[in-house]
């Protein structure tokens, strides 16, 4: 095709009316066809599996710090409640005083140890 | 004949396919549409090894958001509108990178490779619309892709582009006469 008849099509392709599909099939006849290199499948599949696997290691790091997290958490949990017992069989109550070490203080010795007198 | 047996399937069944993580079936879909998004690709940001990548980033969507493919529209619309989104992101990528470090500014940076076994004229004609092109705003520039390369008519441009069908007739009546001027002048 002639470069002055490659314009005008190019040109009248753009017209509203026109036919698009026809035109798109002329450019293509005419030698203005795009593609990928050879092994374009390949190269998007390998990207993918390794974006796969990223996102699997992603993801075993996170529920690797979920379980870390727990461990923390119950260890937190079994340390409160072996100190609330210790505190009940020491003080005899789990009441603030008993949390403050003045459950078994009367108040005389509390004004003495204080005052001094 | 493995091969041959996806080449038979419809869309609707290699996306079935793929999300029940058959490598083949998407694979399959990469084959029959890999030329659609070269030709919106290529034509919009230039014959460039960076291009390629664009096209590849491209499928690699498409297979996380095969998920989210309903069915409603045809899967061609769907990999079109991936395609355009993100050719016209790498636009705007590198009119923000050239803005800050060239001097030049709107320069976008789009290239032209023509095969060697390509005729003189075939190499003529992939130059003038490739040189036609990177004269267009990237706004008009996408319609005529939409229009003159890959065949749409207005409706289903306006589908992918997700725009009114009154803009695309408009934005097609500025790209015909920007393209006309261009044309004169090469």
């Amino acid at each position: 095709m002639e470069i002055s008849e490659l314009k005008a099509l190019i040109v009248r392709s753009l017209d509203s009316s026109s036919d698009p599909g026809e035109a798109s099939r002329l450019l293509e006849e005419a030698g203005v066809s795009y593609s990928f290199g050879a092994g374009f499948q390949d190269k998007v599949l390998e990207r993918i599996a390794s974006t796969g696997n990223a996102i699997v290691r992603e993801m075993e790091s996170v529920r690797n710090l979920n379980n870390i997290f727990y461990r923390i958490a119950l260890s937190g949990v079994a340390a409160i409640v072996i100190l609330l017992i210790s505190i009940f069989m020491m003080q005899g109550s789990l009441s603030v005083d008993a949390f403050l070490g003045l459950g078994s203080s009367y108040d005389e010795s509390l004004l003495y140890l204080l005052t001094g007198n | 004949m493995i091969r041959e047996s996806y080449r038979q399937k419809s869309d609707t069944e290699l996306v079935k396919s793929s999300l029940e993580g058959d490598k083949q079936a998407f694979s399959e879909i990469v084959k029959r549409y890999q030329g659609m998004v070269a030709r919106t690709v290529k034509a919009m940001l230039g014959d460039s090894v960076f291009s390629e990548d664009i096209g590849q980033d491209v499928f690699i969507k498409l297979y996380y958001s095969l998920s989210g493919f309903r069915g409603e529209a045809k899967l061609s619309t769907y990999i079109q509108k991936i395609a355009v989104n993100l050719t016209l992101n790498e636009i705007k990528r590198r009119k923000r990178f050239f803005s800050t470090f060239s001097q030049k500014g709107n320069n976008e940076m789009y290239e032209f490779e023509i095969a060697d076994h390509d005729t003189e004229e075939k190499k003529d004609a992939r130059e003038l619309v490739g040189k036609a092109l990177k004269k267009l705003d990237p706004k008009f520039r996408v319609i005529v892709v939409m229009r003159m390369l890959q065949g749409y008519s207005t409706k289903e441009t306006a589908e992918i582009l997700d725009i009114p069908i009154g803009t695309v007739l408009s934005r097609l009546s500025r790209a015909q006469e920007q393209m006309r001027i261009i044309l004169e002048k090469m």
